[in-house]
């Protein structure tokens, strides 16, 4: 049976599948996984900044969360899966909870995405502020019963107000990423 | 295989939920059999550690190069300290000399046991793996160096930690600082025994010691011999209170700032003897050999 190929929604001249084409396409489409992969080995090094610890899951779930809301198809749920077992691997914490955290802040993105691409800057920020606290809190809990002692919570504190405060220079980032680099001309 | 629209849209959204199940399951697994987990991670950190040796290169040599600038600057003030310091120490030389001498005289006379020397390595620290939970460092290490789990880690002011994992090409440092980190310890001055327990903060906390034998601001703390392959003696750091009836304990190591580190075996250096009247237990034979004679027993 002949298979149909329906036209093309914007026709004109379309690039050629050629090889370097399809390196390129590759490597613009994975700048999202690559970031937060190198963002989180870079984190993980000995650089002695302040607040190093703290900086490393603000800025895995701002990247995240904004991906997953813009465009889900840069960062589908296995790619946060592959990203939350690294983490988890290079920080030390107890197994998995930051894959949880990942995971969860992904799926509140997806879920809502319809609405949360279309509203202002400022509330989107704060919606992630909400989200951030509250995974942030069920990271606490966690943590609390895997040690099965209260840990002190001062630190979980202050890498919530981290993310929220490095939202709005993230954002900037990707907004650039995604105009310049990832949505290219041909677009995706 | 073809498959229609409707049911791969509903595949779709089952990937997000059966992901965070599988996640749950690592919790759980993390929490079943922490073994896997940390040989995952000391592999990761093995193949790492040269690289995080990179990273921590250039920074050492920034702050010599800090350090030097500001020797530089001022040069004459620590002339001037050290001039006068020089003087104290050379009377405090003589005496302890004087000592030494005296002490050597003493322990000939006692017939004394010389204490044996232990072997260490030192190594540097590429990565500090404290997070929100823990206090540790990863030091890095030649594949050839014999260094055991349980070893001593000291800088070169007073004790540092124990050594809990060992790679191939790096070893796990956990701080006294560390929440899980319990010590025994010995109060020099006021000669009270005590427990150092450590709650992740710079200051690790002073428990079980005598009610009726306080600890007393500002005297020293050193090991206590009470547990194997840890000897009596080693610097821990000085008594402070925080408020009235919490004593901390102050460590002489910097432990913000771990450089270097010595990893002393002192595994092997108190055996105990057998317990006196306890017989033997035959080896090869299955059953016991009993006495010829009921009055010839174990004390005949």
């Amino acid at each position: 049976m002949k298979t149909f190929t329906p036209p093309p929604i914007r026709p004109g001249i379309q690039p050629r599948s050629s090889m370097g084409y399809r390196i390129d396409h590759g490597v613009r489409s994975s700048v999202p996984f690559l970031f937060v992969f190198f963002a989180t080995l870079v984190l993980s090094a000995p650089l002695n900044l302040p607040g190093q610890v703290e900086l490393m899951p603000a800025i895995i779930m701002v990247t995240i969360f904004l991906w997953s809301v813009f465009a889900p198809v840069l960062m589908p749920s296995l790619a946060v899966f592959v990203l939350g077992i690294w983490a988890d691997i290079l920080s030390f914490g107890p197994a998995g909870v930051m894959l949880l955290m990942m995971l969860i802040v992904h799926g509140v993105a997806l879920s809502g995405r319809y609405t949360l691409a279309r509203v202002n800057f400022f509330i989107l920020w704060l919606v992630f502020g909400v989200v951030m606290v509250g995974v942030t809190a069920l990271q606490w809990v966690l943590c609390c019963a895997l040690a099965l002692h209260i840990v002190e919570f001062l630190p979980f504190v202050f890498e919530t107000v981290l993310a929220f405060g490095s939202f709005p220079v993230l954002y900037t980032g990707f907004v650039w990423t995604y105009r310049f680099v990832v949505n290219n001309a041909d677009g995706a | 295989m073809p498959v229609s629209i409707q049911f791969r849209q509903a595949l779709g959204k089952l990937v997000l939920p059966a992901l965070i199940l599988v996640a749950c399951g690592v919790i759980l697994l993390g929490k079943a059999d922490r073994g896997l987990i940390e040989k995952l991670r000391m592999h990761t950190a093995d193949l790492l550690a040269p690289a995080y040796g990179l990273v921590a290169w250039p920074q050492e040599k920034l702050r010599w190069v800090s350090g030097n600038l500001q020797d530089i600057r001022n040069l004459e003030a620590e002339n001037i300290r050290l001039r006068t310091e020089n003087a104290a120490l050379r009377h405090w030389y003589d005496v302890a000399a004087a000592l030494a001498d005296e002490n050597a005289t003493l322990k000939a006379n006692l017939h004394w046991i010389p204490d044996n020397a232990p072997t260490f390595v030192s190594g540097r620290v590429v990565r500090d793996t404290s997070g929100l939970y823990a206090r540790a460092v990863l030091l890095a290490l030649n594949p050839d160096t014999a260094v055991r789990k349980g070893g001593i880690a000291l800088d070169g002011a007073g004790l540092v930690g124990r050594v809990t994992e060992v790679g191939r090409r790096s070893a796990r440092v956990l701080l006294i600082t560390d929440s899980s980190s319990r010590l025994p310890v010995t109060l020099e001055s006021s000669h009270a025994a005590a427990i150092m327990a450590g709650d992740n903060s710079a200051l690790p906390r002073i428990i079980f010691y005598p009610q009726d034998n306080v600890p007393i601001e500002g005297e020293r703390v050193v090991t206590n011999g009470e547990i194997e392959s840890l000897p009596a003696g080693l610097p821990v750091g000085h008594v402070h209170y925080l408020r009235p009836g919490q004593p901390v304990v102050v460590p002489a190591a910097a432990l913000d700032h771990v450089d270097m580190l010595r990893v002393f075996d002192y595994e092997d250096s108190v055996v105990p003897p057998d317990a006196p009247g306890r017989v033997p237990l035959p080896t090869g034979s299955g059953a016991m050999p009993l006495p010829a004679h009921p009055d010839q027993g174990l004390h005949g």
